[in-house]
């Protein structure tokens, strides 16, 4: 190893700071890798029980250079970026109900102005990245602009803009790094694909787009650029939503079909190449069929998963365990190494989501600083799926409830329903379906909640609460609906799948 | 000598007409600018005896695209007796947050390397030449 320059992180420490004693042998109390959804909330969390915190943030380019500022991926190239998106796609749908309404506007070839849409998202997402540094300022965390590797266990090794190394020590470290998209191993990918790090601040028109990967991430994607105006096809290796209740994903994709999304099922791509006038040829092939075919496209989106980012951390100098590209960690987001966790998208086998990431890194934080010995609950997580209709769901799939209890020890309650809204443009409302998935003894404890429809994460996120409570279907059933709205569908839940009675309303309120 | 040229220059092709921006490039440059870097600041701003107003500004920002041209404006009427600098809080985010700059846009008065006073938000043009005369005022005492 070549000897390189060691200065004490002191030297970086801005003035404002230097009235402050190192109270321990360390720089630092805690070290975060990562700026943000968990890295941040266990930053800000540990400062506000006495910690002197150290925050890394850092983003590689993309290969086609796309890069962003501190707040980590649901700030800039996920929820956020992906929620409004998702706004303005509906909006689009809007102007045609509106019309249906009695307003005079002209709904014939609405196109939006998608480098407007793309202007406001980013200066959105600036704004947002301001304000971030603020708050660190504001609550004093320290931040640093550069990657942070481990030397050893208690040290980090970093290079900032000014080319210097420095090395800084703590007693904690959190690594909380998150993930990035992964690209496919086929010639092109990389020169000529793109990833959802790219799409939210892509320069130009989507065009003819081929999704790759039928995840939320990817699904999500080819909704909203199919309200948008623009023409996508989305490619499934084997199924859609892998890891979602099955009926309710082939729900999701029937319902996006309605919408003229297209699927190519079972296939995965072979290569991609630019043809002379600029487009992309994409070749692929059906693993069901093994028939080999192409087609042409403005763009390719790869969404077929996402690494964690573990590769630029030199874990081996700590002892960090992994597995596959992510960090091992037990009940209490503790690694392998006493005094070095992990929280958000970089652990291995929880939920990829921002708000699992905030309340573990909080929780992790109070226990560390705080005496606390609360631990995060990961179990009965709800999620949505932002796609025209959304789906949320909370608790177990029905597949999981019949592992888990037996299919005779458990009851699912159906049905389908009319939003009052959408009667008067004569939207489809062959997909909008609820079911609860419960126990079938006693008071028949709820294990699970899934919802297609309208403005779907509103209405769980009130039943996630109740779930986390214990909720049962005798109360759910003794709940009084709030009229008129969907939520209220499922405090009139009557028609069991056993019972094989048609589960399709034939009128409104009685 | 210059300064005076321009004024009765400035004094004649106003009459007649509602607004009128300077139209000596040079000498405009001279006192609106954009900073460059730290050392760009410290040079032109904290070291400098005329008062300097700095607006702290963001592209992403909509508040800021209207304040701008309008202090703009408004300093070219001062012909000299004050300057204005502008930063990108993007570019040099170390500096806003010296600045103690949380919601932008941010007009602050710096004369000696001190700071004077400051105005938070976008105001409409009255409120602006009234806050500008009165800084130019306090930095003259």
């Amino acid at each position: 190893m070549s000897l390189f320059k060691l200065l004490r992180a002191r030297s970086l420490v801005p003035h404002r700071q230097l009235g402050i004693v190192a109270k321990s042998k360390y720089d630092f109390d805690l070290i975060v890798l990562g700026g943000g959804s968990g890295g941040l909330a266990c930053a800000k969390e540990a400062v506000d029980h006495g910690a002197r915190v150290l925050c890394f943030d850092y983003v590689k380019p993309t290969p086609v250079g796309t890069k962003w500022g501190v707040g980590g991926t649901c700030v800039n190239v996920g929820c956020i970026p992906k929620k409004l998106m998702h706004q303005a796609s509906l909006l689009g749908e809007a102007v045609h109900e509106a019309v249906a309404y009695g307003w005079n506007v002209n709904d014939q070839n609405i196109k939006p102005d998608w480098q407007k849409l793309v202007k406001s998202v980013q200066n959105h997402i600036k704004s947002v990245n301001w304000v971030t540094r603020v708050d660190l300022r504001d609550r004093k965390v320290e931040y640093v602009n550069s990657k942070g590797a481990f030397f050893d266990d208690h040290t980090i090794e970093f290079v900032p803009k000014c080319g210097k190394r420095y090395i800084v020590t703590s007693e904690y470290i959190v690594v909380a790094v998150g993930g990035r998209p992964r690209y496919p191993d086929i010639p092109g990918a990389k020169e000529f694909g793109i990833t959802s790090d790219d799409i939210f601040s892509y320069d130009k028109e989507p065009g003819r787009t081929l999704v790759v990967g039928a995840g939320y991430v990817g699904l999500e994607c080819a909704c909203f650029l199919k309200g948008l105006g623009y023409d996508p096809t989305v490619m499934v290796r084997s199924i859609v939503l892998r890891g979602f209740d099955r009926q309710m994903s082939n729900l999701l994709a029937a319902m996006m079909l309605e919408r003229d999304i297209n699927f190519l099922h079972t296939c995965i791509p072979d290569s991609v190449e630019r043809q002379t006038d600029g487009r992309l040829l994409v070749k692929y092939h059906n693993t069901t069929t093994q028939a080999e075919s192409s087609d042409v496209f403005d763009t390719v989106l790869w969404a077929i998963g996402r690494k964690g980012l573990i590769e630029d951390l030199n874990l081996q100098a700590a002892g960090v365990k992994t597995q596959n590209d992510k960090i091992v960690v037990d009940a209490s987001e503790a690694t392998n190494v006493p005094n070095i966790f992990a929280v958000g998208d970089i652990i291995h086998g929880r939920p990829e989501l921002t708000p699992v990431a905030i309340l573990a890194g909080r929780l992790l934080a109070r226990r560390l600083f705080a005496g606390s010995e609360e631990r995060m609950d990961y179990s009965d997580v709800a999620t949505t799926v932002f796609t025209p209709l959304e789906y949320a769901c909370v608790g177990m799939s029905e597949e999981q409830a019949i592992e888990t209890h037996g299919v005779d020890n458990i009851e699912v309650l159906h049905g389908y329903y009319k939003p009052t809204e959408f009667f008067i443009p004569q939207k489809s409302v062959r997909y909008c379906y609820l079911k609860a998935v419960a126990e079938i003894n006693g008071d028949q404890k709820i294990l699970g909640l899934h919802y297609m429809g309208p403005v779907a994460g509103e209405v769980i996120q009130g039943f996630a609460a109740a779930l986390k409570s214990g909720l049962t279907l005798k109360t759910l059933r003794n709940t009084v609906g709030i009229h008129p709205t969907t939520a209220e569908e499922f405090t009139r839940l009557t028609i069991t799948k056993r019972s094989g009675r048609d589960p399709t309303p034939a009128s409104c309120c009685s | 000598m210059q300064r005076q040229l321009l004024n009765t220059l400035t004094k004649t092709l106003r009459q007649g007409q509602t607004q009128m921006r300077l139209f000596s490039v040079s000498s405009l440059q001279r006192e609106i600018f954009k900073v460059q870097s730290t050392e760009d600041f410290d040079k032109k701003v904290k070291n400098s005896q005329t008062p300097v107003i700095v607006d702290f500004f963001a592209t992403w920002c909509n508040p800021c695209k209207l304040l701008t041209p309008r202090i703009e404006n408004i300093v070219g009427e001062q012909a000299g007796s004050i300057k204005l600098a502008k930063v990108d809080i993007d570019e040099h985010s170390e500096l806003a947050l010296d600045y103690d700059v949380a919601a932008v846009p941010v007009l602050v008065v710096m004369q000696n390397g001190k700071e004077l006073q400051r105005m938070v938000g976008l105001q409409d043009e009255d409120k602006i030449r009234a806050w500008v005369a009165a800084a130019v005022k306090q930095a003259k005492q």
